[in-house]
């Protein structure tokens, strides 16, 4: 035990004086510490207040000196006297040596008038004074030092302070101080102040006076109001980081002018106050006391200014305030303490008495009493002790007799407790705590273990513990805590039998030690029943239901299994016959086999339908066994069974899905395939035809994305059950996904004519039914089948190619419009096929520079060629020329003609810009055809544009042919890119005119230059009288609309005549010349230009 | 201790507290009262004309003022700045004044850019004997016991200019300055004291504020081509005056120019190319070779940003503060006859080094230095003065009453 400071341990005396200083001295201590606190704080503000006051003062003082010494310079530069003075002397010192009698005499008269302004005696207010030039020479001083008749900005000092004042003077034409240093003619250290002497506007001179050390002590040394230890310090800097004091040190009467200091280890005050700061505080100074100090800097002089005075004398009456508060503290302290020990003395003097007396009592002596006087606490306390005492001795005396008497009786139950023991039937045990030695044993436990008593007594018992002793010392530890008392153990018997047993144990004190009192039960058999019960019940409790019933067929139990499978509860059933799960299904006959089979193999298994208890009728998968008796006898029946309901839906679906479309319960392609498969063999051994429908619903993508696929598939539903009202049940309907559907309609007739009539009669019905409106979900919606039929007969043909070929026959439905039956034919699958490969081989033409230009002649009346018609050829590798008309149709399907005009464009232009070198082609112009879907795009002026300029050709040479289509497509925007064109300067001939729409009003409309008649009413005019009249008619139309007319398809002389004749004045055609290629076209060219030029 | 019994343990907690507590309250009578802020006038123009010139004011005094802040503030109150804009009108200032002085309760103000500006601020602020501190320098030939000039007086800046100028140029002038008050006192006292040193003045010239066409001028330069020329010049007519210079072939090597209003925020305005190489005179260059002025500079540019230039006006408007917390500091007072007491001896280490209010005029001793510009907006320092020099509003070799009877006899010089 840490026996440290404990109060309990001081005597009660001294903690008497203890809590007398802590309550009554602590706080007046504090008081008096937090109040001299103040004291000083203000003490110390004060004093501060007071060194800034008298710094104030003193700088006052100073300026106020040096302004008034300024005035005295000021005045006398602008009196009467120095500007007489300044002339005579100036005269006298130019004319005159200034030791010769004449200087004298023209100085006496101003020697008494300066020394006026000097001052007399003690009051003297200067050193000396001096009259200069402008040029620097010093005409007159009082003193006549050795400075006398030198020159200020040459002679020997030039570089004093008195030059410097003088130059400043001089200069600004304003008075001037000079700094204070040491004056090497007076050879002491003074200042000056000048003063211009101006009239006029002009500079006569300066006038300076000098101050000596005499004068600035006394004003800067100057102590009042400081104290015995206050003093003024002034410095000033020297350069160079240096500092010099310029007034006698109270400390170093001898420092004024003559040491300099480093500024860094200068006090801090003068540092602050050469640094030009102004401030008060409490810092160390020169001479290393602690100082109250205010600093000021004068600007006049560049001096630093400190006042200050020590702390110990600013200071002084706090120290004696503290001294003061000290004693009364100490003197307070010792009086209380003397006072608090006399009177705790006399109250402890008479507890000590009574501990004594008490300690003595406690030893064990009853008869002692101790001092009872006094009427205070510590006499009622005496009294009640000894009341106390008293009566703990009459106690003592009475106890030692029932002692005896319970020891007497304690000995007569123990024999009684001992025969319970020995005679009891249970096993018994006492077992020591530590050392696990069996005490004491019951005649009982000697049997049972087989042990004889004398032998079990003193044994171990770990000799009889079947298990390990790490398994027990746990349990044996809960004992010891009585944290429990019942423990199931293995014992071990003599014999080696090991017994599962039940012990008791209690702890109970014996002879001194700790026991352990076991009972023991053997419970081997109970454990192994409760085992196998345990195994029972779970086994009971499995997802299979289990009802048992007694020889009468009384449910007796079932369980949980039973209730999630029938609905019926447990209190339900019970009592109740089996007969209330039955679903009425099956016949007496089948109940009655089944109790036969029971009756005679004990067992019966099979399917069985019942009913839950909600009315739903299910399968089940049941078992039942009899359950006999050792007699043989049947005590119970136990039916098992389980709910097959599920098993069995799943297999039809799973049968379903295979074959069956889910949606529309169709049959799918998979079955499709499968009866045409036989279809096919049926109609081979018949000779009959059949016939393929393959059918898809018209805009059905449409419905699905507007109203959503619910609403679709509610319509295939509806298609589905409409296209097999239309046919016999022999026939079949497929689904093949999405909204297409198959129909296989079998031997039809064995004549195909009639065949393909009846076909196309149900093929009708069905698209007539499919095209009535459809109600969906309160929607009505229209739509429409394409149905393409192909009839088979036998083998000829495969499945796929049967498909293909309805398939191909519908989707020529869709592409003719919809809504129609058309059956399959093979010139169709030819020209689709042919299709198809030119497509493929178009694509690679312009690649593969298979497509050409050729050039047919257009030329005037005159027969002179005007240009040409730029023509699309395409010269396919296997096939030969391939006409446009041909393969334009296929280009415009797709983007390709995009390409392909493009390229026309740029090879007409390419050609155009080639004969621009040339002499005899520079003149003719081009006409390139241009496609609706080339002039749709909206950069289509544009690429003419760049074409045009990247190869560099006269734009009104290029003559963009466009056909009606093109024109009547979108006037405005036809219109808008015609005029773009025209800007370019491109010209515009509007091609085949007379076969479409045009109206004139468009005409009107268009920037046209030419019209071209075409052919088709050329080819007439000499024999048919209606297209003669209407080629009249255009040619006069384009005159009133001031366009060119141009007629094509020129090819007799006949056709000529008649043009010539109504006033066309150009043509084209084979009578001028055939569609050539380049080569040939120049040479042609040549040769009529020659021939005519010739 | 610890086996003390928990009564005397919880007598000497509650002896504690009680200790604690008393310490408390003692600590809370002296220091616990909030102290409202002290509030001071800011006089500037943030629109209008003098926007361009008065606005960086505002930013230096917003820099002595946090500061000032920063280190605790006066006697622990933070000061709280006002600042009125003066709109570039005089009369509307001295509106401001009159509101900041009689409604707001600023303890001072600082502001004022123009002469006409100050002289109407300066009626209002001796009407209620208060104070105002101006930032500029300016001609002089004033004095008032509610103002101090932080600013030069012209013999702290022109004079050393035309004397150096005559020394080193040489002794032919010319001037050329704008038609109103300052140009016109400068050059009066300029013509002083080059004429009594010997100097021969060849032309005198006065354009009207604002003014743009120099050719005249130019032309009278080129033809006399004097050793030098005192510009006077204020406000926009510098740019036009230079870009004549330049177009006129005429460079700072042939004829340099000393100006007294340019400095290095008009430096870049005006545009460093066309003024390099010519001369000004201010009491302050960003340029300055000092630790004070070092660290100046960096804090400004701190605050402020990097790009920012500092000049002579700004560094006046940033001593003010400093003088005037200095003197509310040291008498722990705003009291305004002690402040103004105060404020007559104050000192400080400046920027440009040690200034001090001259007793007698208000105005401060400050030091000189002429500069010359370069391309990098920055002026070369060519010469300073060795020590600060006395101002002196009113040159001693007139007298007052002489002084003021010239300055009504110029021309430009107004009612």
């Amino acid at each position: 035990m840490n026996r440290g400071f404990k109060m309990k341990n001081i005597s009660l005396v001294y903690r008497f004086v203890l809590w007398f200083i802590v309550v009554a001295l602590l706080p007046l201590a504090s008081f008096g510490y937090l109040s001299l606190q103040q004291n000083e704080t203000a003490l110390r503000s004060e004093m501060l207040n007071r060194m800034s006051h008298l710094a104030d003062k003193k700088t006052l003082q100073i300026q106020t000196y040096l302004a008034e010494r300024m005035q005295n310079v000021q005045l006398l530069a602008r009196s009467s006297l120095v500007e007489a003075a300044m002339a005579d002397l100036l005269r006298a010192y130019t004319h005159h040596r200034v030791d010769s009698a004449e200087y004298r005499s023209a100085e006496k008269p101003f020697r008494k008038n300066f020394a006026a302004y000097i001052g007399e005696d003690k009051d003297t207010l200067f050193y000396d004074v001096f009259l200069i030039t402008p040029q620097g020479e010093i005409v007159y001083t009082h003193e006549h030092e050795p400075d006398f008749a030198t020159n200020l900005l040459s002679g020997p000092y030039r570089d004093s302070q008195l030059a410097q004042a003088f130059r400043e003077s001089c200069m600004a034409l304003g008075s001037s101080i000079s700094s204070f240093e040491h004056y090497a003619p007076s050879g002491v250290p003074a200042a000056f102040i000048s003063a211009p002497i101006i009239r006029e506007g002009v500079l006569l001179g300066v006038v300076a006076f000098q101050l000596d050390t005499q004068r600035i002590y006394r004003v800067a040394s100057d102590n009042n109001g400081l104290g015995a230890t206050g003093e003024t310090v002034l410095a000033k800097l020297t350069g160079a980081g240096e500092a010099v004091f310029v007034a006698p040190l109270r400390h170093d009467p001898q420092a004024a002018m003559q040491r300099k200091i480093d500024l860094k280890k200068m006090a801090v005050p003068m540092r602050y106050a050469l640094a030009g700061q102004r401030g008060k505080g409490v810092e160390i100074d020169y001479a290393g006391k602690q100082v109250v100090a205010a600093w000021r800097y004068l600007p006049e002089l560049r001096w630093g200014m400190v006042v200050k005075m020590d702390t110990d004398e600013a200071f002084a009456p706090l120290r004696q305030q503290r001294k003061k508060l000290l004693e009364a503290l100490l003197a307070l302290a010792i009086l209380g303490g003397f006072v608090a020990f006399y009177f705790g003395r006399q109250m402890v003097m008479r507890l000590r008495n009574f501990a004594r007396n008490a300690d003595e009592i406690a030893q064990g002596d009853l008869s002692k009493r101790v001092n009872e006087s006094g009427r205070d606490e510590i006499g009622v306390l005496a009294r009640s002790f000894n009341r106390m005492t008293g009566n703990l001795q009459a106690l003592y005396r009475s106890l030692e007799g029932r002692v005896e008497e319970r020891t007497r009786e304690l000995r007569e139950s123990e024999a009684s407790f001992r025969q319970l023991f020995e005679r009891h039937s249970a096993v018994m045990l006492l077992i020591d705590h530590q050392s696990h030695i069996i005490v004491d044993a019951n005649p009982a436990a000697a049997q049972f273990y087989g042990y004889p008593l004398e032998i079990l007594r003193g044994m171990n018992v770990s000799r009889i513990n079947a298990q390990p002793e790490s398994e027990i010392h746990q349990q044996r530890q809960q004992a010891i805590t009585g944290e429990q008392n019942r423990f199931g153990f293995y014992h071990r018997l003599a014999n080696g039998v090991v017994r599962a047993v039940e012990v008791h144990i209690s702890t109970v004190n014996y002879k001194g030690k700790s026991l352990f009192f076991s009972i023991i039960h053997d419970i081997t058999e109970r454990k192994l029943a409760e085992e196998q019960l345990r195994v029972a019940a779970a086994t009971f409790e499995t997802h299979e239901a289990i009802l048992i019933t007694d020889a009468n067929a009384n449910i007796i139990r079932v369980n949980r299994a039973f209730q999630d499978i029938t609905g019926y509860t447990p209190e339900e059933v019970l009592g109740k016959n089996p007969r209330i799960l039955s679903s009425g299904r099956e016949g007496k006959a089948f109940y009655t086999a089944m109790w036969q089979q029971l009756l005679t193999t004990d067992t019966w298994i099979g399917e069985i339908w019942d009913r839950r208890k909600g009315g739903q009728v299910y399968p089940k998968w049941m078992t039942i066994s009899a359950v006999k008796n050792e007699k043989g006898e049947t005590t119970e029946y136990v039916a098992i069974f389980s709910d097959i309901s599920e098993r069995k839906q799943a297999e039809t679906e799973i049968r379903n899905l295979a074959f069956y479309d889910a949606l529309t319960s169709l049959p799918n392609r998979r079955l499709l395939l499968d009866r045409l498969h036989l279809a096919l063999s049926v109609s081979a051994r018949s000779h009959h035809y059949g016939a393929i429908l393959f059918l898809d619903m018209d805009k059905f993508k449409v419905l699905n994305d507007t109203l959503g696929h619910d609403y679709g598939d509610l319509m295939l539903i509806d298609v589905a059950q409409r296209i097999q009202s239309c046919l016999r049940e022999m026939d079949t309907v497929a689904r093949l996904g999405g909204d297409e559907f198959v129909v296989l309609i079998e031997e039809v007739d064995a004549n195909a004519e009639e065949a393909s009539q009846k076909v196309a009669l149900i093929a009708e019905k069905i698209r007539v039914s499919l095209a009535t409106p459809y109600l969906l979900k309160g929607h009505e919606y229209h739509s429409s089948p394409s149905i393409g039929v192909c009839l088979y007969k036998g083998n000829q043909e495969s499945i796929d190619t049967l498909l293909k070929h309805a398939d191909l026959a519908m989707y020529q439905v869709k592409d003719s419009g919809r809504n129609a039956v058309r059956f399959f034919d093979p010139a169709m699958q030819h020209a689709v096929e042919t299709h198809a490969a030119l497509e493929s081989d178009l694509r690679r033409a312009l690649p593969n520079h298979e497509l050409h230009l050729y050039y047919q002649m257009q030329v005037d009346s005159e027969n002179r060629p005007l240009g040409a018609e730029a023509l699309l050829r395409w010269i396919h590798p296997q096939r030969g020329m391939v006409s446009p008309a041909q393969f334009i149709p296929i280009a415009e399907e797709g983007s390709l003609i995009l390409d392909i005009g493009l390229w026309v464009l740029e090879t007409a232009c390419r050609q155009l810009a080639l004969w621009d070198e040339n002499e005899q082609m520079r003149n003719l112009e081009l006409a390139v055809n241009v496609s609706a879907q080339q002039f749709r795009k909206h950069d289509f002026v544009e690429t003419v544009a760049t074409v045009a300029r990247v190869h560099q050709i006269d734009p009104a040479r290029l003559k963009l042919e466009l056909t009606e289509s093109v024109v009547l497509s979108d006037v405005t925007d036809v219109v808008t890119k015609m005029h773009a064109l025209k800007a370019l300067g491109i010209k515009l001939a509007l091609d085949d005119f007379g076969t479409g729409y045009s109206s004139l009003s468009y005409l009107k409309k268009l920037p046209l230059d030419q019209i071209k008649i075409d052919q088709s009413f050329v080819r007439d005019i000499a024999t048919d009288p209606s297209d003669a009249v209407m080629v009249q008619t255009i040619i006069d139309l384009a005159h009133n609309f001031r366009l060119n007319v141009i007629a094509e398809g020129v090819e007799t002389e006949a056709q000529l005549d008649f043009l010539k004749r109504n006033g066309c004045r150009a043509y084209q055609g084979y009578l001028f010349g055939k569609p050539m290629p380049l080569d040939l076209f120049e040479q042609h060219v040549m040769g009529l230009i020659n021939r005519v030029g010739g | 201790m610890q086996n003390l019994s928990r009564g005397k343990i919880s007598l000497l907690f509650a002896i504690s507290i009680a200790v604690v507590l008393l310490f408390a309250a003692l600590i809370y009578s002296q220091y616990g009262r909030a102290k409202p802020s002290i509030k001071i006038g800011v006089l500037h123009s943030l629109s209008g004309t003098m926007a361009v010139s008065e606005a960086p004011l505002v930013d230096a005094l917003r820099l002595a003022v946090e500061e000032v802040n920063q280190s605790g503030g006066l006697n622990g109150q933070q000061i709280e700045m006002i600042v009125a804009d003066c709109r570039s009108d005089a009369a509307y200032c001295a509106q401001q004044a009159e509101k900041l002085i009689t409604q707001d309760g600023v303890q001072t103000l600082f502001g004022c850019w123009t002469s006409a500006c100050r002289k109407a601020v300066k009626t209002v602020v001796e009407k209620h004997h208060h104070l105002l501190f101006y930032p500029l320098q300016y001609e002089g030939l004033e004095q008032s016991p509610d103002i101090l000039y932080t600013g030069a007086t012209p013999n702290q800046q022109i004079i050393p200019m035309a004397l150096w100028a005559l020394q080193h140029q040489g002794k032919r002038f010319y001037l050329i300055g704008s038609d109103y008050i300052f140009p016109r006192t400068a050059n009066l006292m300029i013509k002083d004291v080059l004429l009594a040193q010997g100097g021969q003045l060849l032309g005198e010239r006065y354009v009207a504020l604002g003014t743009s066409d120099m050719a005249a001028v130019i032309k009278e330069i080129a033809a006399q081509h004097p050793d030098f020329v005192v510009n006077t010049l204020n406000g926009d007519s510098n740019q036009h005056f230079f870009r004549a210079l330049k177009a006129a072939g005429i460079d700072a090597e042939k004829i340099p120019v000393f100006s007294t209003s340019i400095a290095e925020v008009e430096l870049a305005a005006i545009g460093p190319d066309l003024v390099a190489g010519h001369y000004a005179a201010w009491n302050y260059f960003q340029n300055v070779d000092s630790d004070e002025n070092k660290a100046f500079v960096a804090r400004f540019q701190q605050r402020f940003g990097r790009d920012r230039v500092l000049d002579d006006p700004m560094e006046a408007s940033y001593i003010g503060v400093k003088l005037w917390a200095d003197a509310v500091r040291g008498q722990g007072s705003t009291d305004m006859a002690l402040i103004k007491s105060t404020l007559a001896q104050q000192t400080l280490l400046a920027p440009q080094g040690i200034v001090a209010v001259d007793y007698d005029t208000r105005h401060l001793w400050k030091k000189a230095y002429i500069g010359k510009a370069r391309t990098d907006g920055q002026f070369e320092i060519v010469w300073h003065s060795a020590q600060p020099i006395h101002p002196a509003p009113f040159p001693f070799y007139r007298s007052r009453a002489e002084w003021l009877e010239v300055q009504q006899a110029l021309p430009g010089a107004g009612p």
